[in-house]
């Protein structure tokens, strides 16, 4: 295949790959930071790039029910961020600190 | 451990299948959709934004600038949903990440404003180099998929109808073929409400003797009849 060609025709595996590496970004994201509002974030970075493959797929087959899928993901989201913020607030009233690494209490 | 082996084990065998693979992909003739889905510099303009957006994320040690390049990550995702003809998702996207969840985060972090001394999880060296192996691979497929061609993935030629996307369009499958999932969305947002308020209440100090756990709560009833009387004094200074 031409490379050129791969570069300026954009089609399905381009938004596909685009996906996969926003969503490696998140997951390295949770693995290597130690704040837990830096892993929520990340945790949303890759919901968000399994909203982007649900699009894509989408507007391949020309069939509308991947974007309600996507809409209904957002909505899982918002609710997700709202309590994992709210456990990050309760968390740091109690432990005065944010730092994933010290909650070990259930670690075997 | 045994785990982490067996993994290793498993990419150390993939890796020749793999190298087999793309040489067996040089081979095959590309087939890919002649008409672009989108100008090719719109999607490699905005995909540059949003990773760049999505790395700057995960490595500041600032809050405030984390936030604020995930503000960038999702308008980037916002105009590439628009790319894909998701008119109504990119708006959606806008007011719901890019307004509400943002606000949130950036509340939260204003409140909870702490520099950390070492954002980096990882300390031990096997972990270090079982990661870099790890993003390696990943790379490698990442770049299989990029650059040699593959069986084309099931899709229809040409593009969509000038409805795909619209608001009635998704309209349409939320009251007929999806009413189910959108009523339990409701619900579910209705439990996270709940249970966003529950976790972070503080216990008011109680200021009565009816606030107080039921064992807690004086046994005396004449406590209840000053408390009562008191009420009712109350209501007909108030009333006169």
């Amino acid at each position: 295949m031409d490379f050129l060609t791969a570069l300026m025709t954009i089609g399905l595996n381009h938004f596909l790959v685009l996906g996969l590496v926003i969503f490696g970004i998140g997951i390295m994201g949770v693995f290597l930071r130690r704040n837990a509002l830096i892993t929520l974030m990340s945790i949303e970075l890759m919901l968000n790039a399994g909203n982007l493959t649900l699009l894509s797929f989408a507007r391949a087959q020309h069939d509308m029910r991947g974007q309600a899928l996507a809409f209904l993901v957002i909505a899982v989201a918002a609710a997700e961020a709202a309590i994992g913020l709210a456990i990050v607030v309760g968390l740091f009233r109690n432990r005065k600190s944010t730092d994933l690494d010290e909650l070990n209490l259930l670690r075997f | 451990m045994t785990g982490i082996a067996s993994l290793m084990g498993s990419a150390a065998t993939g890796l020749p299948s793999l190298l087999a693979q793309v040489a067996q992909a040089q081979r095959i003739p590309g087939k890919i959709d002649p008409v672009p889905w989108c100008p090719a510099w719109a999607f490699w303009v905005l995909a540059a934004l949003t990773v760049a957006g999505a790395l700057v994320t995960i490595t500041r040690r600032n809050l405030i600038g984390a936030v604020m390049s995930l503000v960038a990550t999702f308008f980037g995702l916002a105009s590439i949903y628009a790319l894909l003809s998701a008119h109504f998702l990119a708006a959606i996207q806008v007011l719901v990440y890019a307004g509400a969840i943002m606000v949130l985060f950036v509340f939260v972090v204003m409140v909870l404003n702490r520099e950390e001394e070492e954002p980096w999880s990882l300390r031990s060296p096997v972990l270090k180099a079982f990661g870099t192996g790890a993003v390696v691979y990943l790379l490698v497929r990442i770049g299989e998929l990029l650059f040699f061609a593959r069986p084309p993935l099931p899709q229809r030629a040409g593009t969509p109808p000038p409805n795909f996307g619209s608001v009635s369009e998704i309209a349409e499958y939320f009251f007929t073929k999806f009413l189910f999932p959108f009523e339990a969305v409701s619900i579910l947002l209705l439990i996270a409400v709940i249970g966003a308020v529950v976790l972070t209440r503080t216990v008011a100090k109680p200021t009565s003797v009816h606030d107080l756990p039921l064992d807690q709560q004086p046994k005396d009833p004449a406590a209840d009849e000053g408390d009562s009387g008191a009420h009712a004094a109350g209501h007909g200074a108030g009333g006169h």
